[in-house]
């Protein structure tokens, strides 16, 4: 079967999930003009390419996606086909609402998922950042996409449970498979100067050791023991010593204060900050900035 | 019970180790550190990551390591890896990152000197090739390309330097790290007058010259106080990793080298005279007076191996570049010496001795339709090795060389040492210690206590593990296969730059 397609508000069979905004799969025989124009949803948009060559741009960048192929598009992010139209072939798609959290244009996945609330905030979080907007290569994709679509035509029981997994199932997939695209699991030195680099691009982030081992595609247990295998430090010092060597060049830059270079190198408080600065240097901030 | 601590400021890492007086190692402890590359030639590190991060080791080491065994530390010895710069304001505040030997924006400023009279008379005076490695070509890109930087700087420091004044506040550096910066005449100890012209700077903008045993004083209090130390601590100024490498490897006499290789590598020996080289393929490296440790470097050591096996291993588990190695040379050893005629010249990353060609290339020559993948694995790993015996084989034109010992974590796989010993056609012995810079360092800090009359017995205590004895067959086999690989380091000299240019322009 070729073409299939609910879309919420027309079709019953989605009025007990929400969050599933469309779910479909096309067939493009022919080309029509402004049939895929570039626009910006506030959903996650995931196609995967069942046949045919598609050409599209997502997030103002240009790819050409083969059978096999998955795109994601995060909320805001541009996305369209490079000459405006679908080209020919066969594609899927589902279309998911997620909740925005109040900072910043965060997103997390609603209620509905059954992983629990720090999964789903790592899982947009990586997303975020890896901003890997295609995955190559991902038939289990389709297989996952096969049969949510099953589920909702046929409804048996248990039905909307399985419906719920199974998209909890894809986005892991999808998480998971661009951190390994954008890692190859053969270099740690330079994975690790990856992580380091987004680490220091958002020191005042509260990073936890889940997230971090999850940006370089590993679990807690063996990402940890890298690290210290590595670095001679377990994660979360290693993050103290990048801190406080940032939180050093600010001390001596005499412009911020003390408090706002606390919050901004990452430490819950001046307070917090002083004690970790002075159990590793010998001096407060406070005499470390006098000094120099 | 008393110990010495040896504080190591490598490459990628610091390293701490705590001996006890007879020389066994009783703790140790590493951290690492990043390096950027901000634009292609760059590479640098953050001070205040390396003095954060050997402040965090050291202290670990002490208070989980040291104190409850009672230990008492007599004195903390420093040795560093070499050829740093690091510009400093009025008020000790870095400007900008510090630039590590591996940093290649001086290329055009090194070609320039290298090829004038001048520059060989400043290689002679200072026995530091000319090279973008050298701190004198660094300072001399500042004064050309940044010199806001090079006029605020109130002194040129190596990364040492920068640490021991912020542990004592003195700017001082010993004479084996200053004699690698091309700034110091190794003949008579003092700053070069015509490097210093080169540089565009006066000697008051380097820091203090100091013998390896002096100590730049004591630790500064807060440190005493948060490291747990007492003031009567001794803080010895120390040496350069190459140089402790090679007294810890036990090598002190004439008619032995050592071979280091770890990512990088390099073929060292020692003499009271230094090795004139017309073509100025030879460091000359200053330990004391009238003693000096001299070779030359190579930058294609275990990093080669290392980029082998991240390409072509066969990963079943994330990261375990370990296992891949260990596979790899279990492939290796199943093909016969000299690799059934595969040829590798390992030049992934330019070269220094002994062709000082920043555009040398890697190259697989000989392929025939019988090769196979484990013939690829083997030939890599004679290829690195064969260029280690290119520079052993022109230091050999100075000094007669019978014997080797080695050290660095390429060098001890036992697969490589006995290759080493094959192509050499020489015994190689490999020493117990761990890290023969560590060594090196206690073993000069022993000296400095009286524990050891002189530098000669110090490096006799080195016990020799193992000695590998060369294998005639195979050797015969190395030295035909060796001519053939001289022959091309030097032949494709054009079309090495040719290439090179042209990857230059697609990154």
């Amino acid at each position: 079967m070729n073409q299939f397609y609910l879309h919420h508000g027309q079709s019953s069979e989605l009025a007990g999930f929400p969050h599933i905004s469309e779910i479909g799969i096309r067939k493009i025989t022919s080309i029509q003009l402004d049939s895929l124009v570039t626009t910006a949803t506030a959903s996650i948009r995931i196609y995967y390419i069942l046949d045919g060559k598609f050409e599209w741009n997502i997030n103002d960048r240009c790819y050409v996606l083969y059978p096999g192929d998955l795109a994601i598009i995060l909320p805001g992010q541009k996305f369209g086909g490079t000459k405006g139209f679908m080209d020919i072939g066969t594609v899927c798609w589902l279309s998911l609402e997620v909740n925005q959290t109040d900072q910043h244009k965060k997103m997390i996945v609603g209620n509905w998922s059954g992983l629990s609330k720090s999964e789903r905030l790592t899982i947009s979080k990586i997303l975020q950042l890896n901003n890997t907007s295609v995955l190559v290569r991902v038939k289990d994709a389709h297989t996952i996409l096969q049969t949510i679509k099953d589920e909702l035509s046929q409804q048996e029981v248990a039905y909307a449970t399985r419906v719920n997994h199974l998209i909890d199932e894809l986005l892991i997939l999808i998480v998971r498979q661009s951190t390994y695209q954008m890692n190859l699991r053969r270099d740690f030195p330079q994975t690790f100067t990856k992580l380091e680099q987004t680490l220091r691009e958002d020191l005042a982030r509260q990073w936890t050791v889940e997230e971090m081992a999850a940006l370089i595609g590993l679990g807690t247990t063996a990402f940890s023991e890298k690290v210290k295998n590595y670095t001679g430090f377990s994660p979360l010092n290693y993050l103290i010593n990048i801190r406080i060597s940032e939180a050093i060049k600010l001390l001596r830059r005499q412009e911020m204060s003390i408090t706002t270079i606390a919050l901004e190198t990452g430490f819950y408080s001046s307070q917090h900050f002083s004690t970790t600065f002075k159990k590793l240097t010998g001096y407060t901030p406070i005499e470390f900035r006098k000094k120099t | 019970m008393e110990c010495i601590i040896t504080i190591e400021l490598g490459t990628n890492a610091v390293r701490v180790f705590a001996f006890d007086l007879a020389g066994n190692v009783v703790a140790s402890s590493k951290g690492s550190y990043p390096t950027f590359h901000s634009q292609p030639d760059y590479s640098e590190q953050d001070p205040e990551q390396i003095f954060i991060t050997m402040l965090y080791v050291l202290k670990n080491l002490i208070t989980e390591k040291l104190h409850p065994k009672k230990y008492d530390i007599r004195s903390i010895c420093f040795l560093a890896s070499m050829h740093s710069l690091l510009a400093i304001d009025k008020h000790g505040v870095p400007l900008g990152n510090m630039i590590t030997w591996a940093d290649n924006r001086g290329k055009k400023e090194a070609n320039d000197l290298k090829n004038s009279d001048f520059g060989k008379m400043i290689y002679n005076a200072t026995g530091t090739p000319i090279h973008p490695m050298s701190p004198l070509v660094k300072i001399a890109w500042l004064k050309n390309h940044d010199p806001e930087r090079f006029n605020k700087a109130y002194k040129f420091l190596s990364m040492k330097s920068y640490i021991l004044q912020q542990l004592t506040g003195e700017y001082v550096i010993d004479y084996s790290l200053a004699s690698a910066t091309g700034l110091l005449n190794i003949h008579s100890i003092a700053w070069e007058s015509q490097s210093l012209d080169f540089a565009g700077i006066t000697s008051d903008r380097l820091p203090q010259l100091m013998s390896v045993f002096s100590s730049p004083g004591k630790l500064r209090k807060e440190f005493q106080t948060s490291l747990g130390l007492s003031p009567d601590t001794r803080i010895m100024i120390g040496s350069s990793d190459g140089c402790m490498a090679t007294l810890g490897a036990g090598v002190w006499r004439e008619d032995k080298a050592t071979v280091t290789i770890e990512d990088s590598g390099a073929v060292r020996i020692v003499g009271k005279e230094v090795l004139k080289d017309d073509k100025q393929r030879f460091f000359n490296y200053l330990i004391t007076n009238n003693c000096y440790v001299s070779g030359g470097p190579t930058n294609n050591g275990g990093v080669v191996f290392e980029w082998f096996a991240k390409q072509f291993g066969d990963f079943s588990v994330p990261f375990d570049t370990e296992q891949i190695v260990d596979g790899l040379i279990r492939d290796a050893s199943n093909v016969s010496a000299g690799s059934n005629g595969l040829l590798y010249l390992p030049y992934l990353l330019g070269e220094r001795a002994p062709l000082w060609n920043a555009n040398a290339r890697g190259s697989y020559f000989g392929i025939n339709i019988k090769h196979e993948r484990s013939h690829f694995i083997r030939a890599t790993i004679e290829g690195i090795l064969y260029e280690i015996y290119s520079i052993g084989k022109i230091l050999q034109e100075h000094r007669e060389i019978n014997s080797l010992s080695v050290n660095g974590s390429f060098a001890t796989i036992p697969f490589c040492t006995q290759l080493m010993a094959d192509i050499f056609n020489k015994p190689v012995h490999t020493v117990a210690n761990f890290s023969s810079a560590a060594r090196g360092a206690f073993l000069l800090n022993a000296i400095d206590m009286g524990i050891y009359p002189t530098l000669e017995a110090a490096a006799d205590s080195t016990p020799f593990q193992e000695t590998i004895h060369p294998r005639q067959q195979d050797h015969q086999v190395y030295a035909r296969y060796f001519k053939i690989f001289e022959k091309l380091s030097v032949k494709l000299e054009e079309e090495f730059e040719e290439i090179a240019n042209l990857q230059q322009g697609v990154e």
